[in-house]
């Protein structure tokens, strides 16, 4: 099986210049259902489920493999090179944000620029870096994680969707939901414990950043700490709450994409 | 031990690197589809698995000549490890059985003036091969040991397992719970006083003394015994067992108790009658001999009384299937109250009853039936709202000198016993009839 397939991808739009969506953790392609017209009208669309996410979630992860970013940016590098793309518009939610600076610095022949919303390169505080998070907060978050998945997300979503929009925490939830508990607690024990912030400084690819001023798991600091650390990137911070923007406020996303993308 | 051999691999990766000037030495196991685990890099560097199927390395015939990165698709991980982009890179084949695609993997960040030791790099590659088996086999043999030990304490039996060195044993949760012991290794000598312990707690130690004593000297034995311990009987079984060619051995303990509950409930069923709760026919034929072997070796004589309930047609007539039975019930356990604890009572099928007795004296079986009729005809049984007035007739047979097969023996009695019934109904029921001594 392709890539492409054991990722669930999907080609879509009447554009021409080809764009790809990566979603972030907890959520599936589907994540871009609010933006997807938008972005159809104007590209070439590839979109997929990143490994142990969707309903195969639990046939395209590997523990090993995805233990760290890397692997899901080699799973990246290998679908776009297995489709024959070139210099293509980079989306990417949380997670893929990173994911993509770890592609695109490996190799900037695949991208000619990038959106990140919602990035970080590091959650854990450091000298002179905040990045959120204390180690006490993740070693309680994986704990609870492991002990009753299904009573974690019930607390999880809420607060990361940041906003009263029942439907874009019943969509996080059903998707959460999706992952199998393992996988999950895995997937975010490798987020939460990845410094990126080296890959960060080698990307040479354009790069906007879009980042809400109230996000429990990105501080402002993180966006503009990204913003003086990426050559040649620029930060725009929408006046929203939550880490998923592309789901509570579509409309203010595509604003900054018309600017950006239009 | 895995570190140990990982540390030689760093070592070898370090001298690579500085003997060549690379940016970058990684030591690979990697297995025939290309999944790469990268065993120790110099300089040190963490790396989660990768894959190189589709890398180009495997398909390249390598020299000892480092070649243009650029024709090589490398993970990411690879790239983000190196201090600039890889220029030039070589691959030292080193493969091994479970992954013939092993390798050292060489990085530069420039195309570099051929060292002069590069050409002896390929020398390595034995080295490398030898030392990713051995960890491999130091890896294989620590997940044997995890894997026993997860193994040994889901076992649902206490397990206490003697080396064959004689010196050391371990022993699992279970065993270590029964023995008031801590689980994992021991010293074999310290078990033994907690293995003593436990026997001599044992209801029948006594027993288990006399049949382990027959063992001593053999170290081939293998029993299995009954240790009952208060309310709980253990399944305990002992055989050799052979490590490196010595004679360990092994002890099994496997609580029982359910299990001996639940067939000593059924053997009961098997035995009694439904309706009434009363032993059935088939163990009373079992169970007479028992008594007549008993009683002879006392010097006792045995009696068997027929007890059959008078107009019981009638009954069931008048009132019922249903009632019937209430009335079995109650006769039987008006009889059953009228008997000694000792005394065997059976329903032999319908109305129809049979005690058998021990008995000291001639006149005892006729005493004893007198009683059982009066128990059953002085007050009327209650069923419901109605009082019901039954009454039984009972013929009783005695046998003093006891000699030849426990089961003709009743069979004579009970055949002797049923034509004194059938005179005590001709003779007007609700009364007892013995017949002559044979």
């Amino acid at each position: 099986m392709s890539w492409f397939e054991t990722l669930r991808g999907r080609r879509t739009g009447t554009g021409n210049p080809t764009l790809v969506l990566s979603h972030g953790f907890g959520t599936d392609q589907d994540a871009w259902t609010s933006l997807r017209p938008w972005f159809e009208a104007r590209f070439d669309v590839v979109s997929f489920d990143l490994a142990g996410c969707g309903p195969m979630g639990a046939e395209s992860y590997d523990f090993e493999r995805h233990g760290s970013m890397f692997g899901y940016a080699d799973d990246l590098v290998e679908l776009m090179d297995e489709l024959g793309l070139q210099r293509c518009t980079y989306v990417g939610h949380s997670m893929s944000c990173m994911i993509g600076a770890a592609a695109a610095s490996a190799r900037p022949d695949l991208f000619e620029r990038m959106v990140m919303i919602g990035a970080s390169p590091r959650y854990l505080n450091d000298a002179d870096y905040v990045g959120g998070f204390e180690q006490e907060n993740l070693d309680q978050l994986f704990e609870s994680m492991a002990a009753n998945y299904q009573a974690w997300v019930a607390g999880f979503a809420p607060i990361v969707v940041g906003v009263d929009d029942r439907e874009a925490i019943a969509d996080f939830s059903r998707t959460l939901f999706q992952m199998r508990p393992d996988i999950a607690l895995n997937t975010s024990r490798t987020i939460f414990e990845s410094d990126m912030r080296q890959a960060v400084l080698r990307v040479t690819t354009p790069v906007h950043l879009i980042q809400t001023s109230a996000d429990i798991a990105v501080p402002i600091q993180v966006g503009e700490w990204l913003a003086g650390a990426i050559p040649n990137a620029s930060l725009d911070i929408i006046d929203a709450a939550g880490h998923l923007p592309h789901m509570t406020a579509p409309a203010e996303v595509i604003r900054i994409l018309e600017r950006h993308l239009g | 031990m895995i570190p140990t051999f990982s540390e030689a691999l760093y070592e070898l990766c370090g001298f690579a690197r500085v003997a060549c000037d690379a940016a970058l030495v990684m030591a690979l196991e990697v297995d025939e589809e290309g999944r790469a685990i990268p065993v120790a890099s110099s300089p040190p560097h963490h790396f989660t698995g990768f894959n190189l199927d589709k890398s180009g390395i495997f398909e390249t015939g390598w020299s000892y000549l480092p070649l243009a990165a650029d024709s090589f698709r490398l993970p990411t991980a690879v790239v983000h490890a190196l201090p600039d982009r890889p220029a030039s890179l070589l691959f030292v084949p080193a493969p091994v059985d479970h992954a013939p695609n092993s390798g050292l993997l060489l990085f530069w960040t420039t195309i570099p003036a051929p060292a002069p030791l590069v050409q002896h790099i390929p020398l390595l590659a034995s080295s490398v091969a030898n030392t990713l088996m051995t960890r491999r086999e130091a890896a294989r043999q620590m997940a044997m040991r995890d894997q026993f030990n997860d193994l040994l304490d889901s076992v649902p039996s206490g397990i206490v397992l003697f080396d064959g060195d004689g010196q050391s044993a371990v022993i699992n949760k279970r065993a270590a719970d029964l023995l008031a012991a801590v689980p994992g290794p021991h010293r074999a000598r310290d078990l033994a006083a907690p293995m003593r312990a436990l026997r001599a707690r044992c209801d029948n130690h006594a027993a288990l003394d006399t049949a382990y004593a027959a063992h001593v000297g053999n170290v081939d034995y293998a029993v299995s015994m009954h240790w009952i311990v208060g309310e709980r009987t253990y399944d305990v079984d002992t055989h050799p067992v052979s490590g490196d060619g010595q004679h360990g051995r092994i002890w099994l303990f496997t609580d029982v108790t359910a299990e001996l509950q639940l067939s000593a409930r059924l053997r009961g069923l098997a035995d009694s009658d439904s309706l009434t709760g009363l032993s059935n026919r088939r163990y009373f034929e079992q169970r007479s001999a028992q008594i007549i072997t008993a009683a002879h070796s006392d010097g006792r004589g045995i009696a068997v009384l027929m007890v059959d309930v008078d107009h019981f047609k009638q009954i069931n007539d008048t009132y019922g299937h249903p009632v019937g039975d209430e009335v079995l019930k109650a006769v039987a356990t008006r009889c059953r109250g009228a008997l000694r604890e000792q005394d065997l009572l059976a329903r032999f099928g319908g109305e129809e009853f049979v005690v058998l007795l021990a008995t000291s004296g001639d006149d005892e079986a006729g005493l004893v039936a007198e009683r059982l009729r009066q128990a059953i005809a002085r007050v009327p049984i209650t069923v419901g709202d109605v009082d019901i007035s039954v009454s039984v007739s009972i013929g009783a047979a005695t046998r003093n000198a006891l000699d030849g097969d426990g089961r003709d023996v009743v069979q004579a009695l009970v055949t002797r016993a049923d034509s004194a019934l059938y005179d005590a109904k001709r003779a007007g029921r609700n009364r007892v009839r013995l017949s002559a001594s044979a």
